[in-house]
């Protein structure tokens, strides 16, 4: 070899060789996973939406069936309340992450207002109607996010058909301090939601994460986990700021009065 | 040829017990606790320390050569976390539940030090198929350890191995009270000290 490993010139080029072998090593396989991994993140989205509204996906029957059958996916101008007339395909592949960074289909928030510490909202939002055998509206599934103690912290409401009531409610990702701050996906916990009410009577979202423990028979009230009042707070600042004037009031406000 | 055969065996069994490199040189002690709380964490952890292990080791047995000597670790570093990351996008892949179980350990195989250290102690200095000898010998001595502690810490820990109940629980109406402190990382210190004192007594008794 007329080039000595060992000199500089030897050194560089053998770091810029191994870099870029490396990272195409690193490419390559992100690049054969790719379509696999939208495939899965879209039967995650269905099997977290059916789980947030207490479909039973545990039986036999494809999930993914059942989410067909049942769920209609839709999406919804946040300020206008109104839902827009898209295909359903166009519908699932909205990008929720996208939509709420890019300028053109976001706008900032007040600091003021942004409860969740999101900093952007975005203008539409994707949501859920799940519908029983017979046509009837059994869940209306909203997604959530905000921060918690280190991270954004997302995860779905499920209201029933009073629009105020929580049937369930789903954290699917985050990224919290495992070990105290990583109950959010836990039953145990989130079964707690169960039949709180979001709103007091003036319309204002009022449901609080309680340190110490909610009273017996408070209806707003969820308990808190000790060890993780920051992420505990995120949560409530999150539900409220969702279902605040910045979140679903609006449209919920709309489907309110279609009702009566 | 017999010789070397013998020489290969030797590389291989070592360290799966008198050279063990959890017990005996207590590397990669921090995954071992992390992740030992149930038989199918530790066996996936295990396959994917011994893929990066072996790969490594092969890449830079075979390119030891090549690599100029001032920034040998570097070099080391890089390919040791480009296997990691595929091993991660792989797993997030085939076993998402699983990934998401062994959350961050899967990204920290890159700090584990039996890579590292295998990577500069031996496949620097030896051809590739030794190398990989070397690193199945080591990676079968980590899984024998993480396997050992998670059998321990799951059965009675949770009554079961690798999900089935093995021990009745009193939450499932048997009569069995799961201690809850073998779910807990500290108690890995405990076993795994209990593994190096079984080990010496038997390294000892074998002169």
């Amino acid at each position: 070899m007329a080039l000595k490993k060992d000199s500089v010139v030897g050194t560089m080029i053998f770091i810029i060789t191994l870099s870029l072998l490396c990272s195409f090593m690193i490419t390559g396989t992100a690049e054969l996973l790719k379509e696999r991994k939208l495939v899965k993140k879209r039967d995650e989205l269905k099997r977290y939406v059916l789980m947030a509204s207490d479909v039973d996906i545990r039986g036999d029957q494809d999930f993914r069936a059942i989410f067909e059958a049942s769920v209609t996916p839709m999406i919804v101008d946040l300020d206008s309340g109104e839902i827009q007339s898209l295909e359903r395909t166009q519908v699932m592949d909205f990008d929720e992450r996208m939509a709420a960074i890019n300028p053109e289909t976001s706008h900032k928030l007040e600091r003021k207002k942004d409860k969740a510490k999101i900093k952007t909202r975005a203008d539409q939002v994707r949501i859920f109607q799940v519908f029983d055998e017979n046509g009837k509206l059994v869940s209306l599934v909203l997604p959530i996010y905000g921060k918690g103690l280190w991270s954004i912290i997302y995860g779905y409401v499920a209201l029933k058909p009073d629009f105020n009531t929580i049937g369930n409610v789903v954290f699917y990702e985050h990224g919290e301090t495992p070990g105290i701050g990583d109950f959010l996906n836990e039953t145990q916990w989130t079964d707690k939601f169960r039949g709180k009410q979001i709103f007091d009577a003036k319309g204002k979202p009022v449901l609080k994460i309680v340190k110490g423990g909610a009273k017996e028979g408070d209806i707003h009230g969820v308990d808190a986990v000790s060890g993780a009042t920051m992420t505990g707070r995120g949560v409530q600042r999150s539900i409220q700021f969702w279902f605040g004037s910045e979140g679903f009031k609006v449209f919920l406000d709309k489907l309110k009065a279609a009702e009566v | 040829m017999s010789k070397s055969l013998a020489a290969t065996r030797e590389v291989l069994t070592t360290p799966i017990l008198s050279n063990n490199p959890v017990a005996m040189q207590v590397l990669g002690v921090c995954s071992a606790l992390a992740v030992s709380n149930s038989m199918q964490t530790a066996l996936v952890m295990t396959l994917a320390v011994t893929f990066v292990l072996v790969f490594s080791n092969l890449i830079i047995s075979s390119i030891r050569n090549l690599i100029p000597n001032s920034v040998r670790i570097i070099a080391q570093m890089t390919i040791i976390a480009s296997l990691v990351i595929i091993v991660d996008m792989v797993l997030q892949d085939i076993a998402y539940e699983l990934s998401r179980q062994l959350s961050v350990f899967v990204g920290l195989i890159i700090t584990n030090c039996i890579i590292m250290g295998r990577a500069e102690a031996f496949a620097m200095k030896n051809k590739p198929p030794m190398a990989v000898v070397d690193a199945l010998g080591n990676a079968m001595g980590y899984g024998v350890i993480l396997l050992g502690v998670a059998f321990v810490r799951e059965l009675i820990g949770s009554g079961t191995l690798f999900g089935h109940e093995i021990l009745k629980t009193v939450e499932n109406g048997g009569w069995y009270l799961t201690n809850e402190m073998f779910k807990l990382p500290p108690i890995a210190f405990f076993l795994i000290g209990l593994m190096i004192w079984a080990i010496n007594v038997i390294q000892r008794k074998r002169g």
